[in-house]
């Protein structure tokens, strides 16, 4: 039986109270009848009873006794009794104090049980709701951590990959996870019961549908066990409602991409169509021109060639920005970048749209000095490319195309713009749209992601792009943040 | 050797590819020798006197990547890898294993011609050669002198090694790592920003206009090809 603190001075309060009723009682003996007496010796052990505990009260009632006998009953300071009468009283006194000390302390008792319980209820409580606000997993490991710290127990929440595949399990809030622990969890997990590893507790996180993790706890969790699997229950629901609105939310994205995929089928459908019409019927009619014999039709024969190499091409980069775009809207896309110039990439952009801008005059604007970049060269050129292209397709003929990069402050900006053509202020932030085409009538090929793979890319580097008007140009522009640049060594000569 | 007849092997197992790319070998006036898998590709070369390969990356038998490892290991004749693939580290892969130069489908055929003929005139000998000469520059390795429409331009040490190692590999893509090794050493090829500013620093005083560059071609997310 544990000993509560401070019961030995509880035993001392009782032998004074004791000591004190035999003070009281002693004026009185010549007065009263001794029996009537002895009620002030009951009424002692029955306070000491319901003050002090079961055992003070097992002590006052013999000592009430022995004290009423030798001080209160005839003959005085004797443990003798002349009357047998007071055998029957002595023995009663006796009998009804231990049984008083009994009922009291019994009831004490249960009174602290009761006490202790709401006490947990509280607790469990304060949990319950600490718990239901937790978003993620980490959360819901430190609530654990905070709720186990008074109890002096270590808990450590284990749950499956994903929430869901529990043949890969992992400590929560990147905690590591010893194989012997994974065991011991993988077996809660299978037989749906605590397991006991010689003080470490594994309790599995039992949700509605199926456990989804395990707690695993070590410290002093002897007699916490009731207590600790209404945790593991509690966490068990927070789990499942976690996995739940994952998939809830994973669903509502699957369903959004759902809804690009088909509009983009729809219009690449269309886009990859018209292009593909257009090299079938120059093909057919050089066909005809070159095994023709009228001399006026093979005499077009080269510039129907170039112009089944101008589709093929203009196809070709359009196919290519569908794949960056489906890759980079895969999100698994890792960017490649490195400290780089940003002059670069224009050469090669403008190589490759070597037939497009032909007809163009580029007037390309970039310091002698520009700073290195950190930027993934492939996909920076893609928008690069891009934006030259959306320049030479939506500028009138003969109007020239202006390619400029400057360092801002902690920003780098590179602007393509053209004259002409000026953006109506409510299509500037939807021509990035996925499909979306700055004039209604998409009389100028191409499919309208060229911009929204712009920002796509522009996004990943951490940078920002849009379209505005200046000075009767039409310009998109895009920054990129600076950053540190590494150091070079300086050469003397 | 036979300068008259300068044999072109095609390895490409996609038949309208190949014969659209022996097309083209004939209208250079070079004569081209097909095979359908690396195998036969491979023993094309030894029986035959070939003096540049033509190489499609997604072969049936073998990887391009193992072509190339095994033709390497003893022949030295350029390669010129076709890749469908657009990923920067499929061409890297083939370059280190000792590729020459690669053209991503699809291709145009006056660029495919462009790089052969460049691969073609780079005879063993030209390599040791002491003047190199393009557009209106001439570069004497041996002296370091780089003489620009008849003025005298000054290069540094770095520069210039760089320099004579993109004159002496005209047409072949060098990847940043491998003119990183050349230029500045083993212990440098983490350092790749060091290539992109002396390739700056060599435009600025070489090229007509820097930012559209005619010789010192950018390899987007490669490395660098000098074009005489």
């Amino acid at each position: 039986m544990r000993v509560p603190n401070g019961s030995f001075s509880r035993y001392l309060k009782a032998l004074a109270l004791c000591a004190l009723a035999t003070v009281l009682s002693m004026p009185l003996r010549g007065w009263m009848d001794p029996v009537n007496m002895g009620m002030l010796f009951l009424l002692t052990v029955f306070i000491v009873a319901v003050r002090l505990g079961r055992g003070p009260a097992v002590l006052a009632a013999f000592l009430c006794v022995v004290l009423f006998d030798f001080f209160v009953v005839p003959p005085h300071l004797s443990f003798s009794v002349v009357d047998a009468e007071y055998l029957v009283t002595l023995t009663v006194m006796l009998a009804v104090g231990l049984i008083t000390s009994h009922l009291a302390a019994q009831l004490a008792d249960k009174n602290q049980a009761v006490r202790a319980k709401e006490h947990e209820t509280q607790m469990l409580y304060g949990l319950a709701r600490e718990l239901s606000s937790a978003l993620t997993l980490d959360q819901v490991g430190d609530i654990i951590d905070r709720f186990l710290l008074p109890m002096s127990v270590e808990g450590l929440l284990i749950v499956g990959d994903g929430l869901d595949a529990l043949e890969r399990l992992q400590a929560v809030g990147g905690r590591s996870l010893g194989d012997r622990d994974a065991d011991h969890a993988r077996r809660a997990l299978e037989q749906q019961r605590p397991i006991d590893d010689g003080g470490r507790l594994f309790l599995p996180l039992s949700g509605a549908i199926r456990a989804r993790g395990v707690l695993a706890l070590s410290g002093a969790t002897a007699g916490l066990e009731p207590l600790l699997e209404a945790v593991a229950t509690l966490s068990g629901i927070v789990v499942e409602r976690l996995h739940y609105s994952s998939v809830a939310q994973q669903s509502e994205l699957d369903m959004q991409s759902e809804k690009l995929r088909s509009s983009i089928l729809s219009s690449v459908s269309h886009d990859l169509r018209t292009p593909l019409t257009c090299l079938v019927g120059l093909a057919d009619s050089l066909v005809d021109a070159l095994s023709g014999e009228q001399s006026a039709a093979s005499a077009s024969a080269p510039e129907k060639a170039a112009a089944l190499r101008d589709q093929a091409e203009s196809m070709h980069r359009m196919v290519t920005n569908l794949l960056a775009m489906a890759r980079l809207d895969s999100g698994r896309v890792s960017l490649n970048r490195r400290w780089q110039l940003f002059e670069e990439v224009v050469g090669p952009s403008v190589r490759q749209l070597g037939n497009v801008l032909a007809s163009r005059q580029l007037e390309i604007d970039l310091p002698d000095d520009l700073p290195l970049l950190y930027f993934d060269a492939v996909l920076i050129e893609r928008v690069l490319c891009n934006l030259l292209e959306n320049a030479a397709k939506y500028a009138p003929p003969a109007a020239p195309i202006r390619l400029s990069a400057r360092a801002f402050g902690n920003d780098f900006e590179v602007s393509v713009c053209n004259p002409g053509g000026a953006l109506p202020e409510s299509q500037l932030e939807q021509i990035f749209d996925p499909f979306v085409r700055g004039t209604r009538e998409p009389a100028v090929p191409g499919t309208g992601i060229g911009l929204a793979v712009c920002r796509t890319i522009i996004g990943a580097h951490g940078g920002t792009i849009r379209a505005e008007t200046r000075s009767g140009m039409t310009c998109i522009s895009f920054r990129l943040p600076l950053g540190n640049p590494p150091a070079m060594e300086a050469e003397l000569t | 050797m036979n300068d008259a007849v300068i044999r072109v092997a095609v390895v490409e197992d996609d038949s309208p590819i190949r014969s659209l790319v022996c097309e083209a070998v004939r209208r250079a006036d070079f004569v081209p020798a097909e095979a359908e898998t690396a195998g036969m590709g491979l023993e094309l070369v030894a029986d035959q006197d070939i003096r540049l390969v033509i190489l499609d990356l997604g072969l049936p038998d073998m990887s391009g990547l193992d072509f190339i490892r095994e033709l390497r290991t003893w022949s030295s004749i350029p390669i010129l890898v076709l890749s469908a693939r657009s990923g920067e580290s499929d061409k890297i892969a083939a370059l280190d294993a000792g590729a020459d130069d690669y053209l991503t489908k699809p291709f145009s055929v006056g660029e495919l011609l462009a790089r052969l003929r460049v691969l073609l005139r780079r005879a063993p000998q030209e390599a040791i050669s002491q003047v190199h000469r393009f557009a209106d520059i001439e570069v004497d390795l041996v002296r370091h002198a780089v003489r620009s429409g008849g003025q005298d331009i000054h290069l540094t040490q770095t520069e210039h090694r760089l320099l004579s190692v993109l004159l002496t590999n005209p047409g072949k893509v060098m990847t940043h790592r491998h003119l990183m090794r050349e230029v500045w050493g083993p212990a440098h090829v983490e350092q790749e920003h060091y290539v992109r500013i002396y390739i700056r620093r060599l435009r600025q005083k070489l090229e007509r206009d820097p930012a559209r560059p005619d010789h010192f071609l950018t390899e987007t997310g490669i490395g660098y090809r000098f074009q005489p």
